[in-house]
């Protein structure tokens, strides 16, 4: 009897754990991270006699967790890519509405801003339309700016999350290395037996922190594990966890790099964080904000220098060359913090024509100077030597180094950057816009032969006669001489070049005959200078005069919606991706109600069973001491 | 696959949010009617956007230039013609002042109207446009062009003229200079001119001047000498003898023509020993020294036949150069008519690109709104139907049954 009862009471006993076990998994079943758990049963070994072997009851062998390792591994990559998509898609789609919003209106201003040119070049006497194109100027100049600083507000909040996802990574190591110690001191306690709630804890963790960034583990014999991040570089080992950290970029201290605090020292780990969230902040960071920036920024140096070089060539209403229309920054050149020496370099656009938005490294051997160019690492051609009268030049960028350089000293130039930013339009009087051409053409009304002069184009505004009266005469039929200059050949039609401008005359002149070509004094009504400063909309004025204004405002557009786009749907691809990986993890490990619901059932019946052999036990017993005392 | 119930809860989660985000969207593009607001919705389609919307503020500029250029057009168009008239009634005075029946009296009265006239073009010449610029100063159009001083009349503006931008290509110039109306007209028959000299003493009045042969005449001056009442001879400017001839004298009845070096005139009258004729090459002579001359020549007065020959002649040279500039302002309004009827085919082209713009652009970003409505019903419907299958699911549990 002895037997039945212990048999009875090691069922009890088993299925009274069993019992806990399934009000567990009910308990935890919206638990993040929890895997159901089993309790494992064995039959306790028999006890052998002449009559065979008589079972012994049941025993818990262990309670463990139903956990897919190759499913978990599976979904912390597709975290990792997923968080990669969703940030890049978040960031992307910021950048997207800054650029494409109507409301900031680069576009329309830029027409509205030619169209008041054509609007003074209808009407150069008023001051009115001035007026209106000099507002339209300020207009333009704030809305690069509003779009500029809402670009910097971008950086300023990637900037943050970065911090922040580093914090969070460090938080989540010192944990894991926490746990790891729980988990190994808790199985050498226990011969063994998996401490399930830590380990699912310490999975949720790593699965956490997949999504942060890109992870892989190795486990330990004794079940410690060890977790590494970027290209391998271990960030828990066991029960320590080394740290991460920011620091400002040697390069360009307006980003952050990641700093590694390894056991060999301390690393920059940015370019080998290429997955999960931080990964994304990164890479929108670097292959669409910054290039957005720079972008827009030679959209507003192409405009300032343009206009302002049209508006030199043409006069004012006061009857003097024009002054700057807008002020913009000169290109912004950042010393590498590692530089040593006094050297200063000072970068100005040369060519606007020739700018392409991109930033350089400029790097110094100790002999020989070398550009590159940052987004592809590529190599480009200098020419000078870096002096004042030799200036390097490459891509419409000219730089001038003063101080003694040393060796290995580097240099950001980031030719565009601060361009939308500080573009600011300097006129504010309305009389000062220069609609008028510099020069002014006449032939003698008094002219025998029918040749004409064309009414004239500046080529070179700064020279210093340019204004100065010059009289054409025809010494003869076939040569003229300029201010009573050595007589020059005459071919109708060509190009006569002096004080830098250029006029042609065509047809036959006669003997005598003078044409005269002086300041344009007076001409308040001359249009010539609002034209060509309207049609600089639509001229060639960038890329090397294959790209207007607009074409790069556009090209912007569309390379940021473009971008945004495919981060959207990527985005979406990728979350689809990690929900299928939760569902295999979760078809393993999550608990399902209906199943813990028959398990509940099953165990109470399996209790109620055991208990009832304990009842047969005593009866049996009771009929013994009865037929025993009777 | 082995379903549990929290997942269960997130794919209906998931699919919920996804349909809500597509909701969102199709509400979006029904209550802006966009088929897209940002471009990543549809990269392509925003920088075609940014061009058309671009084209299309172009046009409507183009328009308004064009507009103004045709009330500026019409301006100097009105005014030319008023230039037309004022000269053609100038033409009729000097016709009736050539008449022989005038007296130095008539011819006074004559004169106080031409005066009058010479008036009325100084001021036609300084006509204002609308924004109160001088239409016929060129660039300097707060200056006015042209200003009186005794009998001379001087033009203070510039040579220039505005250029107006009317197509994408195209410009059109909006004005003509008063240098260009006023002064560049070429004076006698606009090849040559012809003057009696001042000590002639005879009554030979110079009529009709025609060129016959415009390659042989080389521009030079020539004196046609009268060596007696019946012969005369043509000498160069060298002194050289060109040509002479037989001249058979009587008052008017009696016209002879002298030609030479593919040029040739008619003289009547009878021209005195030693009286003198000079050809010269045109030269430019504004209109209103032209008109002046004739003002002077009225106010002249004639005490005998030879003063009265003299002013026949400078009232016939005022004829030539009257009609010189009569067809030189026609040919200017022909220029103005002509690009009066560009501005209509430019402002035509324009509204062609306006209108394929916006229909173009209609197509590309405005909403097919049958669709975009059919769409939303279909979404609302799913998502209510995915709502109930929730609820009903989730009511599904074995332990109701425990």
């Amino acid at each position: 009897m002895a037997d039945l009862l212990r048999i009875g009471l090691s069922g009890l006993i088993a299925f009274q754990r069993a019992l806990a076990t399934t009000g567990h998994n009910i308990a935890n079943a919206n638990t993040d991270g929890y895997s159901r758990q089993m309790t494992d049963l064995v039959a306790r070994p028999p006890q052998g006699s002449g009559g065979g072997f008589a079972g012994n009851g049941v025993d818990v062998q262990s309670v463990r967790r139903l956990f897919d390792q190759f499913a978990v591994n599976n979904l912390r990559t597709a975290n990792s890519n997923s968080g990669l998509a969703g940030s890049v898609a978040t960031f992307a789609g910021q950048v997207d509405n800054i650029i494409g919003d109507p409301a900031t209106g680069i576009a329309s201003g830029l027409q509205d801003f030619f169209n008041a040119w054509q609007d003074v070049a209808n009407n150069p006497g008023s001051t009115s339309t001035r007026q209106v194109l000099v507002g339209q100027a300020q207009t333009l100049a704030s809305r690069f700016a509003d779009a500029s600083t809402r670009l910097d507000n971008v950086s300023t909040e990637l900037n943050s999350r970065i911090r922040a996802d580093v914090g969070q990574i460090n938080n989540i190591a010192t944990s894991l290395a926490k746990i790891n110690d729980d988990i190994v001191n808790a199985s050498g306690s226990f011969s063994g037996q998996p401490p399930n709630d830590l380990l699912d804890k310490r999975d949720a963790l790593i699965t956490q922190l997949s999504q942060l960034t890109n992870v892989s583990t190795t486990v330990e014999n004794d079940g410690a594990v060890n977790v590494f991040i970027g290209n391998g570089q271990p960030l828990v080992l066991r029960n320590t966890a080394l740290a991460l950290s920011t620091v400002p970029n040697a390069n360009d201290p307006s980003n952050l790099d990641v700093l590694y605090a390894g056991t060999g020292g301390t690393t920059v780990i940015t370019p080998a964080l290429t997955g999960g969230e931080l990964g994304g902040f990164l890479k929108v960071r670097d292959q669409l904000l910054d290039p957005a920036r720079d972008q827009l920024g030679l959209i507003a140096i192409g405009l300032a220098q343009t206009v302002n070089s049209q508006q030199a060539s043409g006069l004012d209403l006061r009857g003097q060359l024009g002054s700057a229309f807008f002020s913009v920054a000169v290109p912004q050149v950042l010393p590498r913090s590692s530089n040593t020496g006094n050297a200063t370099v000072a970068a100005t656009v040369s060519n606007v024509s020739a700018l392409t938005g991109d930033e350089y490294d400029l790097r110094y051997d100790g002999t020989n100077y070398s550009l590159r160019r940052v987004s592809d690492g590529s190599s480009v051609a200098l020419s000078g030597v870096g002096t004042v009268v030799s200036p390097l030049v490459a891509e419409g960028i000219s730089i001038v180094v003063s101080g003694a350089n040393v060796a290995g000293n580097a240099f950001r130039i980031q030719p565009t950057r601060l361009g939308a930013q500080s573009l600011t339009a300097v006129i504010s009087d309305p009389r000062g816009v220069a609609a008028a051409g510099a020069i002014r053409t006449s032939a003698t009304v008094a002219n025998a032969g029918g040749a004409t002069i064309s009414q004239g184009e500046v080529l070179d505004a700064t020279n210093a006669s340019l204004l100065t009266t010059a009289t054409i005469q025809f010494v003869t039929a076939t040569t003229y001489s300029v201010n009573g200059g050595a007589p020059i050949a005459y071919t109708s039609g060509g190009n006569i070049d002096v004080n830098g401008w250029r006029v042609q005359v065509t047809g036959a002149p006669a003997i005598g005959d003078t044409f005269v070509v002086q300041a344009n004094t007076g001409g308040v009504g001359d249009n010539r200078n609002a034209l060509l400063a309207a049609g600089i909309q639509t001229r060639g004025v960038l890329a090397g005069g294959t790209a207007s204004l607009n074409d790069v405002f556009g090209g912007l557009v569309g390379t940021v919606g473009t971008r945004a786009q495919q981060a959207n749907v990527n985005r979406d691809a990728q979350s689809a991706i990690a929900s299928q990986a939760l569902a295999t993890v979760q078809s393993a490990s999550g608990v399902n109600l209906d199943e813990e619901a028959a398990n509940l059932l099953r165990w109470q019946q399996a209790y109620q069973a055991a208990a009832q052999t304990i009842v047969v036990a005593k009866t049996i017993f009771d009929t013994l001491i009865a037929a025993v005392r009777g | 696959m082995r379903v549990t119930t929290s997942l269960l809860r997130d794919v209906w989660l998931q699919a919920l949010t996804d349909t809500q985000a597509q909701l969102a969207r199709t509400q979006n593009q029904v209550s802006t009617g966009l088929k897209f607001s940002r471009p990543a919705e549809n990269p392509v389609g925003a920088v075609q956007v940014l061009d058309l919307q671009r084209a299309l503020s172009e046009s409507s500029q183009y328009s308004r230039n064009a507009d103004l250029a045709t009330n500026r057009l019409g301006v100097e168009e009105t005014t030319l013609a008023s230039v037309g008239d004022v000269l053609q009634r100038l033409r009729e005075l000097a016709v009736e002042a050539n008449n022989a029946t005038q007296t130095n009296e008539t011819r006074a009265g004559i004169a106080t109207e031409a005066r009058q006239a010479l008036d009325s073009l100084v001021q036609l010449a300084n006509t204002k446009d609308g924004s109160g610029n001088y239409v016929f100063s060129g660039f300097s159009t707060q200056t006015q062009p042209f200003t009186r001083t005794g009998t001379t009349v001087t033009y203070a503006g510039d040579q220039g003229q505005r250029q107006i931008q009317i197509g994408a290509s195209r410009t059109l110039a909006d004005s003509d200079n008063g240098a260009a109306v006023f002064q560049a007209i070429a004076n006698g028959n606009g090849v040559f001119t012809l003057q009696s000299a001042a000590t002639n003493t005879g009554t030979g009045v110079l009529g009709q001047r025609t060129v016959t042969d415009p390659t042989q005449y080389d521009r030079g001056t020539y004196a046609i000498n009268f060596t007696s009442p019946t012969t005369y001879e043509v000498r160069d400017a060298a002194n050289a003898l060109v040509t002479s001839g037989t001249f058979a004298p009587g008052q008017s009845t009696s016209v002879q023509t002298i030609a030479f070096r593919g040029i040739q005139f008619e003289i009547s009258g009878a021209p005195a020993t030693g009286d003198s004729f000079q050809v010269a090459a045109s030269r430019n002579q504004d209109l209103f020294t032209s008109v002046q001359n004739f003002i002077t020549a009225l106010d002249s007065g004639a005490s005998n036949p030879a003063g009265q020959a003299s002013i026949n002649n400078q009232i016939g040279n005022f004829l030539a150069d009257v009609d010189q500039s009569i067809n030189h302002v026609i040919d200017v309004r022909a220029q103005v008519g002509g690009r009066l009827n560009t501005l209509d085919a430019q402002k035509n082209i324009n509204a062609d690109v306006d209108i394929q713009s916006k229909s173009l652009l209609s197509d590309l970003q405005d909403l097919d709104y049958a669709d975009a409505l059919s769409r939303l019903n279909l979404q609302l419907t799913g998502l209510q139907a995915s709502e109930k299958a929730f609820a009903q699911t989730q009511g599904l549990s074995l332990f109701n049954y425990i």
